[in-house]
């Protein structure tokens, strides 16, 4: 339901030395709740303001300086204003794998032998072009029914292995004049921390921390794979991102549901992809398709950095010129994205289920990064949230119908959206959820927030520009955000205008935008065997913490692949049958059945296949 | 950081003086060549010491204030020597229902809501933590209202009310949260692997269950923290826009209150039942695209902070697989490959019993064998050949450059400086640190992995779907018999279980 963003990498967690590569998803995730900000609406407390020092090159690289004078090192930042929203049908997914691509060294970092190997990459991508040649026949024989997955190893055809084979010895060959991660390995060992970058809808960033004295090498590294970038490895990354796809989207409880959601919310806007893309679209994605993408949305006139640190602006300047001023202006500027979201007429409604605590999500469609009515909307989700929130009283603590509720404005650069969500507590459904949110949304509508209420979130808001301030690190990504969403000035003015919001302003926003013909319902049930969703007679009897348990083992039941272990398990219950209390039989009756029903499932099942 | 204004007052001068303030770069118009030729000056960096910020409060509590006034902001954290080994197993949660219910419940003469409205009112950050073995309690507020956040703090840690309607929600939504334990492999996978390293009766492999919840009571968390949270088992770090005589005579006065009833002493340090894990790869059937995957061993427990192999050791560990693109696991398992988003070592050493190595990957079903073959060539590799000076150096700088930014906030200090204090590791660790990195040599690290690594002690956690997993890719490089050979102690079913019990639904442990 969050914004995808995509690191380029996370950490597993463990170690002390490797501290702040997993926070960049996080921290930019956590942005939108952070962002709102408000002066205490009656004692007039002031909101902090970035200090940031901005100029710009003479071929448009923008730079926004904080100087921190007080920490030995600098968090450093570019970004480029491009993400998944520019990309079409058939490059989806693109922009993240292009991130991965800028990590696979330049002209100077990462080879031993730079025209041995740029001749190499030609011949890799003369080989490639007749493997995509081959797909079109796979996809072909695929809608004609002869295969039933035009990409499964099962349905290569000779050539197409005969031309992977030829293409693994030119990779093999290619490995021989590389220099592994030589990026990664230059800045370890000169001290850099969090090397890393993330792709989202609208933008990517790439982050560095690095000691102050060291500043020059992030200049270096990073003009320099601007301006002779190599993408090598380029069909071996491609195999690492459907890992990540696998790990993010088909692993995760409800990923696959979610990006199903987003794809119905959106109808025109190209929001409606993943950022990871669509999996048969990387399938075919081309070298030539990722210099395209590079030549357009990595001139210099579209990419933005920010350094947030202890260094001086003079210095920094002079550096700035002397190595990013190398980079040519774009021949024309970056098309700007043109499909606007077509209005919504009629409510949508997604009915899933999975593997999941039973839930509800509702997306509805909002205003845009800038948008006047959006701190009004940041003020509705900061009304709703929390232990002293609406949706607490409304559905977790009174009502007692959630285990959780949250609420979320996320104002992306072409269009927003306002999510809600919330999973159900015992025997409670998403239907019920839904009921109640409707009846929160039509007191926001029908009543004006108090006063006190309004004045809470506006303090929060208000501590909260000071916190933001603390973390350089958090600070340097906000700004780098910020400013590829629009204009990072948004920082300073967020506090002041969220403090103009009025009583009557949040009722107009909420009828404005919470209205159901807007908006998309999900709603997600725990997947069961159909024996397990109602509850069976036999069970009725039961307490009711026994008939979930029960009910629970038969749907695991109803996994089991190997008949073996069904019969162990019936052999097991016919052992302990005699001590079982006379009100438990017809429960255990049922047991036998539903293992027995599995057990005649899987008989079937081989039969079939024989 | 540490004079802060003193730096500043450098740094002007630097400026008006035109020269660079961080070491400065040479300043031409020239590009080298290749980035290992740029040269760069000194980082202004020293070692904060710390007996400059200790404090002792009211009943010998020790503190670590740090100043810091470029912020209106005060935090405080207050660590406590207590944990989840202190509860009753049959009460497995207690001790962390405890920890989130002296936030959440009340505190003193207000009730849940009014205490939660109460700190909303001053804006305030607070929370509450009770993990295996420590505690945690903080928070984050204007200094412009320190003493009413005070207040509320020490309220919330001295008098928290445990109002029963929200331990009520807390248990309830708990049972959520255990029905859903099964739906994410990776919560199988932690809960799976630490059992099979642990084995069932260690305090870090107890899970709260259905029943274990509904044995505890209100009364049973007004007990656990009537009996450990108090002055005598507290470290506390504070940092920001504060004087530190002023904060440390305001610490003191609030401690006072705390009164003796009921007290404990916790045992310290915390005690975990000895364990053997039985090698053998170890299968948790899930019907996901992918393989989760968890190779490891039972390490070492800590006795020395000076020895030097720790430092061989994280070391190794670095060039093996803990840090980021440089290691080996990533570089074959992803950048070679394209086998997995992430391959990573983690090798641990106990600070209260052995802890463990965990080599750990996630990739498609068809080549999680492939992909664990390569993790045990390296690391056998690891053990059978010294590391290249060249990957020794690139770990050692990295230790050894990023070591300024343990200290790089005010609060990084006072936290850094009082979790030695609660772990007992000696603040002269980190004087010594980058010596101790540097004196590490190819020799040593080899002679660490030897000794340290145990191939035949391997165990190995799979969570996916065993039938796409066994035969390995159709480019037949490597398939599970061969990796179950090599690891030795056969294939191992694990039963599936139900989520809120953990009772097993299929046989325990049916080997293939």
């Amino acid at each position: 339901m969050e914004e995808p963003v995509l690191s380029r990498f996370s950490d597993n967690g463990g170690g002390a030395g490797v501290a702040g590569l997993i926070p960049v998803a996080a921290l930019a995730l956590a942005l939108p709740l952070i962002a709102p900000t408000g002066v205490g609406a009656q004692d007039g407390a002031a909101a902090a303001a970035v200090p940031v020092e901005e100029f710009e090159l003479d071929n448009g690289m923008r730079f926004l300086l904080v100087r921190r004078p007080e920490l030995t090192t600098v968090a450093a930042a570019w970004a480029a204003h491009v993400g998944s929203a520019n990309e079409r049908p058939g490059i989806t997914g693109l922009a993240h794998f292009f991130e991965h691509m800028m990590f696979k060294g330049t002209h100077t970092i990462g080879t031993k032998d730079i025209e041995r190997d740029l001749e190499i990459i030609a011949e890799q991508e003369a080989v490639q072009e007749k493997i995509r040649a081959e797909l079109r026949e796979q996809r072909r024989r695929y809608r004609l029914g002869e295969i039933d997955d035009p990409y499964d190893p099962a349905h290569r055809t000779d050539t197409l292995n005969a031309l992977r084979t030829e293409f693994q010895e030119l990779v093999e060959e290619q490995r021989e004049l590389m220099v592994k991660d030589e990026l990664d390995k230059v800045y370890a060992d000169g001290g850099g921390t969090s090397i890393n970058a993330f792709t989202s809808n609208d933008l990517t960033v790439y982050v560095n921390q690095l000691p102050a004295n060291r500043l020059e090498l992030w200049f270096w590294l990073e003009s320099d794979r601007l301006l002779n970038p190599v993408f090598r490895e380029f069909y071996a990354e491609r195999d690492v991102v459907h890992e990540e796809r696998r790990l993010r989207t088909e692993s995760t409880p409800t990923g696959r549901y979610d990006e199903q959601a987003d794809a119905m919310f959106w109808q025109s806007h190209p929001y409606n992809w993943p950022v990871l893309g669509w999996p048969s679209d990387l399938e075919v994605i081309s070298k030539a398709q990722a210099d395209e993408f590079f030549a357009t949305y990595y001139a210099p006139n579209n990419l933005s950095a920010v350094l947030v640190g202890n260094f001086d602006p003079a210095e920094v300047r002079e550096l700035a010129e002397r190595y990013f001023g190398r980079l040519e202006r774009g021949q024309r500027e970056a098309p700007d994205v043109v499909t606007l979201e077509a209005e919504q007429l009629a409510e949508k409604r997604m009915t899933a289920e999975c593997d999941c605590q039973p839930q509800l999500q509702i997306r509805y469609h909002a205003a845009p990064f800038g948008h006047a009515d959006g701190y009004a909307l940041d003020v509705i989700a900061g009304v709703l949230n929390g232990r002293t929130g609406r949706l607490y009283e409304a559905m977790v603590e009174g009502a007692e119908i959630a285990s959780g509720a949250s609420a979320l404005f996320e104002a992306r650069k072409y269009a927003g959206v306002f999510n809600l969500r919330s999973e159900t507590k015992g025997e409670a459904t998403p239907e019920e959820l839904l009921v109640a949110w409707d009846q929160v949304v039509a007191d926001l509508i029908a009543e004006p927030v108090p006063q006190d209420e309004l004045a809470k979130v506006k303090n929060r808001v208000s501590a909260d520009t000071y916190r933001q301030l603390r973390d350089p690190f958090f600070l340097m990504i906000q700004l780098a955000i910020m400013d590829a969403l629009g204009d990072w000035r948004y920082l300073n003015t967020v506090a002041e205008l969220t403090n103009q919001v009025t009583a009557e302003d949040v009722q107009r926003v909420a009828a404005k935008y919470l209205q159901p013909s807007k908006r998309l319902v999900s709603l997600y049930y725990r997947k069961a065997g159909a024996e397990a969703k109602e509850t069976p007679a036999e069970l009725e009897a039961l307490p009711p913490e026994m008939r979930t348990a029960l009910m629970s083992q038969a749907q695991a039941i109803a996994t089991i692949e190997d008949p073996a272990q069904l019969e162990a398990v019936l052999q097991q219950m016919e052992a302990q049958a005699g001590q079982v209390p006379d009100e438990m039989r017809p429960a255990l009756e049922w047991m036998r059945s539903v293992i027995e029903e599995r057990l005649a499932e899987l008989r079937e099942d081989d039969g079939g296949e024989e | 950081m540490i004079n802060r204004p003193q730096l500043r007052t450098l740094s002007a001068l630097a400026l008006l003086l035109g020269l660079a303030v961080p070491g400065g770069t040479q300043s031409g118009a020239e590009i080298v060549d290749h980035p290992t030729e740029l040269t760069y000056g000194p980082l202004d960096f020293e070692l904060p010491d710390a007996d400059s910020y200790r404090r002792e409060l009211t009943g010998g509590v020790p503190a670590y204030l740090v100043e810091d006034r470029a912020l209106p902001l005060v935090d405080v954290t207050v660590r406590l020597r207590i944990g989840s080994y202190l509860e009753p197993v049959e009460q497995a949660g207690l001790a962390d229902l405890t920890g989130a219910l002296m936030r959440t419940g009340g505190a003193g003469e207000l009730d849940a809501k009014a205490f939660d409205e109460a700190v909303e009112a001053v804006a305030g950050n607070f929370t509450s933590f009770i993990g295996s073995t420590s505690g945690r309690m903080s928070m984050n507020c204007l200094s412009t209202v320190l003493d009413e956040c005070l207040d509320l703090f020490f309220s919330m840690l001295g008098e928290p009310r445990f109002d029963a309607d929200r331990l009520d929600l807390a248990k309830q939504n708990e049972v959520e949260n255990l029905k859903q334990r099964n739906d994410d492999p990776a919560s199988v996978a932690g809960r799976e692997g630490q059992w099979l390293l642990y084995g069932r009766d260690h305090v870090e492999s107890r899970f709260a269950t259905g029943s274990s919840l509904s044995a505890i009571g209100r009364e049973d968390l007004a007990a656990f923290h009537r009996g450990y949270v108090h002055p005598g088992h507290m470290v506390i770090a504070a940092a920001g826009d504060f004087d530190s005589d002023e904060l440390a005579a305001k610490l003191s006065a609030l401690l006072d209150r705390f009164d003796g009833e009921g007290r404990q002493q916790a045992s310290w340090p915390p005690q975990g039942a000895a364990y053997e894990p039985a090698p053998g790869v170890y299968v948790a059937r899930q019907d996901i695209p992918q393989g989760r995957v968890q190779i490891g061993h039972r390490t070492f427990q800590r006795e020395d902070w000076g020895s030097p192999d720790h430092f061989a050791l994280a070391m190794m560990d670095s060039v093996l697989g803990n840090g980021g693109f440089t290691t080996r696991l990533m570089k074959r398992i992803r950048s070679d490959e394209g086998l997995a988003y992430g391959a990573y070592s983690n090798f641990r050493i106990g600070n209260y019993w052995p802890s463990n190595l965990s080599v750990t990957f996630q990739s498609k079903s068809e080549t999680v064998a492939y992909a664990a073959k390569i993790a045990l060539e390296e690391i056998d590799r690891i053990r059978a050949e010294p590391v290249g000076e060249d990957e020794l150096r690139t770990v050692k700088a990295a230790a050894i450059e990023t070591f300024p930014n343990e200290f790089d906030s005010a609060l990084a200090v006072a936290q850094v400086f009082a979790q030695d204090e609660f772990l007992g590791r000696p603040h002269d660790y980190w004087r010594t640190y980058r010596q101790n990195v540097e004196a590490v040599t190819t020799a040593d690290v080899q002679r660490v992995a030897e000794r340290y690594l145990s191939p035949d002690r391997l165990v190995m956690l799979i969570v996916g779907d065993w039938e796409a997993i066994e035969p390995g890719d159709s480019d037949g490089r490597a398939t599970m018999a061969e990796v179950a050979g090599k690891i030795g102690g056969g294939v191992t079913m694990l039963p599936a279980r139900d989520p809120v019990s953990l009772e097993a639904l299929t046989p325990e442990a049916a080997e293939q």
